[in-house]
């Protein structure tokens, strides 16, 4: 248990002076903490060991408690993961794909809208995340989509 | 018929059973009402919400259809074949689905029952925003200038006169739906083509109307009240100026920008256009105010609206329940009619979306749900803990709503309110409405519609401060669940700050 660092973002982020940590429910992840600043009750939802899901004041922030071994394994992982192939697409709310405006071989640029998608009624832009060429698009307007559900890949 | 529950009113309740065609937390109030009229109230449901809250507050329920809203919330057929199945004599349709669809309140009185809310020839007049717009021209109240015909090839127009940026709206639109700006007249045309696009998925009607886009501007509602004897009443102004997406987030009465002359002026812009048409139950008279003070029409809506508990709160009386009465054809009594306003009243909505993240919609599943409560809190909620939300629906969880003697209580009881409330498993729009009743605008009441897009934009930044509370408790929450971990106690081996202090409690 020695050595855990706490990062959100990717970034090391220094914990607050806090003495004192007690669950109040916690199945539902409501915790007390005591810090030099007052008693303060959060949220705090864990997802896995080191992936923490903490809400301070209405707002959920995700933080990794990882000790160094964790992290320098996650990062191997993670670089691999950049550099193998193409960039995949996914869905990040459910809804309705209400237009396509790349196909297969189109050059991309960062930020440039490829796909729309409604969701409760609003008309949300899947942008490119970097600059590239679509090898494939994997949805069609007037289908459903889930969170997570692959749209296309960038090469 | 079932047992009377109600023994407060002589003359019974005005309905033995109402079915309540909508969900979440406006199904519940109606619930509420219902039961404390004596009604039996009927939920309906669809299969991503057969152990929702409204189904279980109900007295009975019935199976509408699987979760796609169109083929159960939005199904006329569906609503009605269980209206028939339950026995119930009045539909009460919420707000929202099809609570200002002609269609579904015809359907309804064919089938020999009650639709809580005005004719549907009204809903039918009222439902196309651009007839509704020359209908008030007609009646002597200020529309916002733009065009009084759709907008077909924008070629063929002169935009210059309604002026640049204008907004482009959908005539079957309402609720921020079907809108988009424009800055240049060259952007007409691909704007057109979103709105129509927009327009046609969420209404079946793509016809499009531009007006000028009337900046800095409040956004002030008159809510009516009216019987279907001849009686209609203001009952006060509605301020719902914090907005995104040009959807409400945050209402108050009195709205701290309306003078008693603009009242007055406003009440009797309201009157006006509701006397446009056939009309009784609630209905709201929406405005935009400029900077200037001049009040423009918007729309009417002849329903019930999300924010009406704020109206409830100051004036007293239950709106839902004069809804039922006022469709059962009973006389809007002296205490309605002539209401005296008390205090001031401001919600806050809760919704499931990401502030951080645009308000971008989030579905998944409320965990932690703590609603505050004490003096002047009232809580009007679709959820309690441990509820999936499902994505079909909108993510409106819950209406915090505060009352006090005046304004500064008001806020500073928000505030208190805002504290008191946990919730996790979903992002919520909890930590923007914090933000906003620190902000300078909101606590002086000197806001518009623009607040949001300049003061808040995408969100701000995560604090340092926050970021190391988030640290130390995701931290302490690992260090708890390792084995032999002392509840209650943080052992930090490494050298921070907080390790020290907690050793130095330790020793102490």
């Amino acid at each position: 248990m020695r050595g855990f660092e706490a990062r959100i973002g990717g970034v090391p982020v220094e914990p607050a002076v806090a003495s004192h940590f007690e669950w109040i429910d916690r199945a539902r992840g409501i915790a007390r903490l005591r810090t030099a600043e007052g008693d303060l009750e959060l949220v705090v939802e864990g997802r896995g060991p080191s992936e923490w899901l903490v809400t301070v004041a209405g707002r959920r922030i995700a933080v990794s408690i990882q000790t160094w071994r964790e992290r320098m394994l996650a990062e191997a992982e993670g670089s691999a993961r950049a550099h193998a192939g193409p960039v995949e697409i996914r869905a990040t709310l459910p809804g309705l794909v209400v237009a396509v405006g790349a196909e297969a071989g189109s050059e991309v640029s960062e930020g440039q809208p490829l796909i729309t998608i409604e969701a409760m009624k609003m008309q949300n832009e899947v942008r490119a995340p970097r600059d590239g060429t679509v090898t494939e698009v994997l949805v069609e307007p007037g289908q459903t989509v889930a969170t997570g559900t692959p749209l296309l890949r960038v090469g | 018929m079932s047992v009377r529950k109600d023994s407060s009113s002589r003359d019974g309740p005005p309905f033995g059973r109402i079915l309540v065609a909508n969900r979440g937390e406006i199904a519940v109030r109606v619930i509420r009402a219902c039961r404390e009229l004596g009604i039996e109230s009927v939920a309906v449901y669809s299969d991503a919400d057969a152990s929702a809250l409204h189904v279980r507050m109900a007295d009975r329920s019935e199976r509408i259809g699987p979760p796609s809203p169109a083929e159960s919330y939005l199904s006329i057929p569906a609503l009605i074949d269980a209206a028939r199945r339950s026995g119930a004599e009045a539909v009460h349709p919420g707000y929202g689905f099809l609570s200002e669809n002609a269609a579904f309140a015809r359907a309804v009185e064919e089938a020999g029952i009650v639709f809580i809310g005005p004719p549907a020839a009204t809903l039918a007049a009222l439902g196309d925003k651009l007839e509704a717009r020359r209908s008030a021209v007609a009646a002597g109240v200020p529309v916002v200038p733009g065009l009084l015909v759709p907008l077909e090839d924008p070629a063929a127009v002169d935009l210059s006169e309604v002026g640049f940026p204008a907004m482009l709206k959908a005539a079957a639109g309402g609720g921020g739906r079907g809108m988009r700006r424009v800055d240049r007249a060259e952007d007409v045309a691909a704007a057109l083509e979103t709105a129509r696009r927009e327009a046609i998925s969420a209404f079946g009607d793509g016809t499009v109307y531009v007006e000028r886009l009337v900046s800095p501007a409040r956004h002030v509602e008159v809510q009516l009240l009216g019987d279907r004897h001849g009686t209609l009443v203001c009952l006060g102004e509605r301020d719902c100026s914090v907005q995104r997406r040009n959807q409400k987030l945050v209402e108050e009465t009195p709205s701290p920008a309306v003078t008693p002359a603009l009242r007055e002026a406003l009440f009797d812009s309201a009157r006006r256009v509701a006397g446009t048409v056939d009309f009784h139950n609630a209905a709201t008279v929406e405005f935009l105010v400029d900077a200037g003070g001049s009040h423009y029409f918007l729309e009417m809506n002849t329903r019930l609206q999300v924010e009406h508990g704020v109206t409830e709160l100051v004036t007293g009386i239950d709106m839902v329940a004069w809804q039922i009465r006022v469709a059962a054809g009973i006389r809007l009594p002296r205490a309605v009619t002539e209401p005296e306003p008390r205090g001031h009243a401001i919600e806050v909505r809760l919704y499931a979306e990401d502030p951080y993240d645009g308000f971008r919609p989030v579905s998944g599943r409320v965990g932690a749900w703590r609603m505050p409560d004490g003096p002047g809190v009232r809580v009007d909620a679709g959820v309690e803990a441990d509820t999936d939300l499902p994505p079909q629906y909108d993510p409106l969880l819950a209406k915090l709503i505060v009352h006090a003697a005046d304004r500064d209580a008001a806020v500073a009881r928000l505030r208190r309110a805002l504290d008191e409330t946990l919730i996790g498993g979903v992002q919520t729009d909890l930590g923007f409405h914090r933000w906003l009743v620190d902000q300078p605008e909101f606590a002086s009441g000197h806001y518009d519609t623009g607040l949001i897009g300049s003061r808040w934009g995408d969100g701000a930044a995560l604090e340092d401060a926050a970021a190391g509370i988030a640290a130390a408790a995701a931290m302490a929450a690992r260090r708890s669940s390792l084995p032999g971990a002392m509840p209650g106690l943080l052992v930090e081996s490494t050298d921070s700050g907080w390790g020290r202090l907690a050793r130095r409690e330790a020793i102490r």
